[in-house]
C-alpha cells in the first residue's frame, strides 16, 4: 500500500454480497491514518486464508477492539455488539479467501462489520436514518440563533469521556451517521449507500447530531463549572 | 477575524440553514461572507468544527469480553467438525 493517489477505480471485495461496494473515493493516507498499517499482518492474514487457525486468533485480536467500540458505538448496547462482533468475525473466517489486498484489511474488515450492524438493525425493523429527526426537527436541532448568549465556545473544554458520554446520549438516527462519519471517516456518499437514503439526507443528519453534541456538551461543561 | 454587525435572525437562519452542505463546500466555510461579520454563527461554526475535530481523536478503547472468541472457536470447530463428517 505505499500508492498515494485517490483510489477511484479500484473495487475491494464485497463483504456481503447483498451490500455492494461501489470505488472508494478516500484518499489512500486518509485511509492509512484511520487504519495504520499493523505488524505481522499481511502473514497472519496469509496464512489464515489457507485455513490457519492460529493467525485467525492473531487477525482477531489485532481488531477485536476496533470492530467491537465501533459496534458499540453504533448500537449502544453491550450485548448486541458482543453478538455482532462474534458475526462479523465469523463472516471474515467465510470470507477472508476472497480478501486480494486491494484495500487495507482494516478497512475491509470495518465496512464488514459496519454492514453486520446494518443488517442486524434492518432486521429488527428499526429505521437506519430516522425520518422523524430528518422530516420534524425538533426546535433545539434546527437553526439557532443564540443571540443575547454568552459568548462560550467548547474549544480546549471537552474530553474524550465526556464525548463519549454525549455520543451515547444521541439519539440513534443521529448517532450511526455521526459515528459513521466523524469517528469512522467514511464519506457522504458511502453513509448514503449503507444506509440507503440520500447524500443530502446524510449531509442533514450529521448537521443536526453535531448540533445537538453541542448542546449536550455546553450543558456538560456548565455542569463541570457549577460542581 | 469577525467584524461587529447586528444580523437579523432571518440572516442567521438562512445562513445556518445552508450550513450542512457548506462544511463540505470545498470554497471553505471560513471564506462565507456571513461568517466575517456574525459573531454568533462564527462561534457556532467553530464548535461544531471543534467537535468534528475531538470526533476523529475518539480512540476504539473497548474491548469485547473473553466470551466474544470463545463463542467464534466454538462455532468454527463445529463447523469443521460438520465439514469432515460430509466429505
Amino acid at each position: 500500500m505505499t500508492k498515494n493517489t485517490l483510489r477511484t477505480a479500484e473495487k475491494i471485495p464485497s463483504p456481503t454480497p447483498s451490500q455492494p461496494l461501489t470505488a472508494e473515493a478516500r484518499p489512500v493516507h486518509q485511509q492509512q491514518r484511520r487504519n495504520p498499517p499493523i505488524a505481522g499482518e499481511l502473514a497472519a492474514i496469509a496464512l489464515a486464508q489457507q485455513g490457519d487457525g492460529a493467525s485467525f486468533e492473531v487477525l482477531y485480536n489485532m481488531h477485536k477492539r476496533r470492530v467491537y467500540s465501533l459496534c458499540l458505538r453504533m448500537l449502544g448496547n453491550v450485548a448486541e455488539a458482543e453478538d455482532l462482533t462474534q458475526e462479523a468475525f465469523l463472516q471474515l473466517h467465510r470470507k477472508i479467501a476472497t480478501f486480494r489486498g486491494d484495500s487495507a484489511f482494516s478497512t475491509w474488515l470495518h465496512r464488514m462489520a459496519v454492514n453486520v450492524v446494518l443488517m442486524h438493525l434492518r432486521k429488527k425493523g428499526l429505521p437506519l436514518v430516522s425520518l422523524e429527526e430528518t422530516l420534524e426537527p425538533s426546535q433545539e436541532d434546527g437553526p439557532r440563533k443564540d443571540f443575547g448568549t454568552r459568548d462560550l465556545t467548547l474549544s480546549g473544554s471537552i474530553d474524550r469521556i465526556t464525548l463519549e458520554q454525549a455520543v451515547e446520549e444521541l439519539p440513534p438516527g443521529y448517532r450511526m451517521v455521526f459515528v459513521l462519519h466523524d469517528v469512522e471517516g467514511y464519506e457522504h456518499n458511502e453513509i448514503a449507500e449503507m444506509l440507503q437514503c440520500s447524500i443530502g439526507n446524510s449531509k442533514s443528519q450529521l448537521h443536526k447530531a453535531r448540533m445537538r453534541l453541542r448542546i449536550l456538551l455546553r450543558q456538560k461543561a456548565d455542569g463541570k463549572v457549577d460542581a | 477575524m469577525t467584524s461587529d454587525r447586528i444580523h437579523t435572525p432571518r440572516e442567521c437562519d438562512e445562513f445556518q440553514q445552508q450550513l450542512p452542505g457548506l462544511f463540505d463546500s470545498e470554497h471553505g466555510l471560513q471564506q462565507h461572507a456571513h461568517l466575517r461579520t456574525c459573531k454568533n454563527c462564527s462561534s457556532l461554526v467553530r464548535d461544531l468544527e471543534y467537535i468534528a475535530a475531538q470526533a476523529k481523536l475518539l480512540l476504539p478503547i473497548h474491548d469485547p469480553s473473553p466470551a466474544v472468541w470463545n463463542n467464534i472457536q466454538t462455532v468454527l470447530s463445529r463447523q469443521a467438525k460438520d465439514g469432515n463428517k460430509s466429505s
